[in-house]
């Protein structure tokens, strides 16, 4: 069976990490995408640094996460009555605010009965500034939830940082995120992360502490059972539990399951490869790998 | 599926990817009544999916019962009926 939504890919980062310049250079160096900008301001500037996009929607005056939620709702479904009547668009992206929590864009997207039949949410990239970026992180709780939703993690303006400090946030984001992938760029060329160890920043106490654990599944563990308890997990714990992620055996083929909180993303086939199977990456406030594997066993059982 | 316009009258529920026949859904359905009524049986709780009616059914021991046919509302419903929260984690 074959996927013919349309790939959406969220872009996020706090203000001025650099989202547009990084978006810029990948629309240079050939991407070819129609991109939705949301400003939170009422003045819209980015668009005008975007000509080469395939196409631009402005959402300016409201963040497209809360205030301005039902505008990227309309922006999305003009979108796919546009593709519906023929036009060819080839990938959205969407620029976030710098205000904006993607993990209520992907919740947005996902309990909207039209949207989920029109686009496939791929990658959710936070950009994280290199010079500001641990003021940010010291600073608010929101730099700290974008970095958490993130599947791609860049650090970017790594030339005006020192290394030994861009060292040190990249092992902050590495403990704030473990699941996402980490690089850094400049002025949207890729570049690498400084070869050195560091140690995370110390983080704000209001900040709970974030972990990572990896739940094994049970071989011949049978999806249906599976489901049963992760639909009871996320929905006793979801708040909790920030990021969930593996890949497991189901009667259809090796399924990719990935959720933010209590949204979780349209599962996908993948291909028969060898893989990581049968694991549950679990990212959440401290979560109990025994308490969780007992549950499991109990609904294996 | 509305049989009447051919569309899905709610997007399907992300615990039905994988299961592509008939047969590992209807398969899946009763797997899954039968796990919910061990889970459920402290909870003063039964589960029972006939095969026949769309979704599955639960009841109280007192009698009140609950056709549950979207799978996003079975733990609210659960809750409900059981009069308290349900935790998968509590042993």
């Amino acid at each position: 069976m074959t996927d013919n939504r349309l790939p959406l890919a969220i872009l996020g980062g706090w203000l001025g990490a650099g989202k547009t310049t990084w978006l810029r250079h990948q629309l240079h160096a050939g991407l070819q995408a129609h991109v939705i900008v949301n400003e939170a301001a009422e003045v819209a500037v980015d668009d005008a640094l975007l000509s080469q996009a395939h196409g631009v929607t402005v959402l300016a005056g409201g963040c497209a996460c809360c205030s301005g939620r039902d505008d990227l709702v309309a922006a999305l479904h003009s979108l796919a009555d546009q593709r519906t009547a023929g036009a060819a668009i080839p990938e959205v992206i969407l620029e976030t605010s710098g205000l904006a929590d993607p993990a209520a864009i992907i919740t947005a997207i996902a309990d909207d009965p039209i949207l989920v039949r029109h686009f496939r949410l791929t990658d959710t990239t936070v950009l994280v500034d290199a010079v500001n970026g641990a003021a940010e992180l010291a600073a608010g709780s929101m730099a700290i939830q974008q970095i958490r939703a993130a599947s791609a993690l860049i650090l970017t303006k790594t030339d005006a940082a020192p290394p030994t400090a861009t060292a040190r946030l990249a092992a902050t984001l590495a403990v704030l995120n473990p699941l996402a992938s980490l690089s850094a760029s400049v002025a949207g060329v890729a570049v690498p992360l400084p070869a050195l160890t560091a140690a995370p920043l110390p983080l704000a106490q209001t900040t709970r502490a974030v972990t990572a654990v990896t739940l094994p599944i049970p071989r011949g563990a049978d999806w249906a059972s599976l489901s049963l308890w992760l639909s009871a997990l996320l929905h006793a714990h979801g708040d909790r539990l920030i990021r969930l992620k593996g890949v497991v055996q189901t009667p259809g083929g090796r399924l990719l399951i990935q959720t933010v909180r209590q949204t979780v993303q349209p599962p996908e086939i993948l291909p028969t490869d060898h893989g990581t199977d049968d694991v549950l990456a679990v990212i959440g406030e401290s979560p109990d790998v025994a308490a969780l594997q007992a549950s499991l066993a109990r609904f294996l059982a | 599926m509305c049989n009447a316009c051919g569309f899905p009258a709610r997007a399907g529920h992300w615990t039905d990817a994988g299961l592509d026949s008939p047969h590992d859904r209807l398969r899946a359905r009763f797997r899954r009544a039968q796990v919910l009524a061990r889970v459920l049986r402290p909870y003063g709780l039964t589960a029972h999916d006939n095969g026949v009616t769309d979704g599955v059914i639960l009841s109280t021991l007192a009698g009140a019962s609950a056709i549950v046919t979207d799978p996003a509302q079975l733990w609210p419903t659960v809750e409900r009926l059981a009069g308290r929260a349900f935790d998968p984690l509590a042993g």
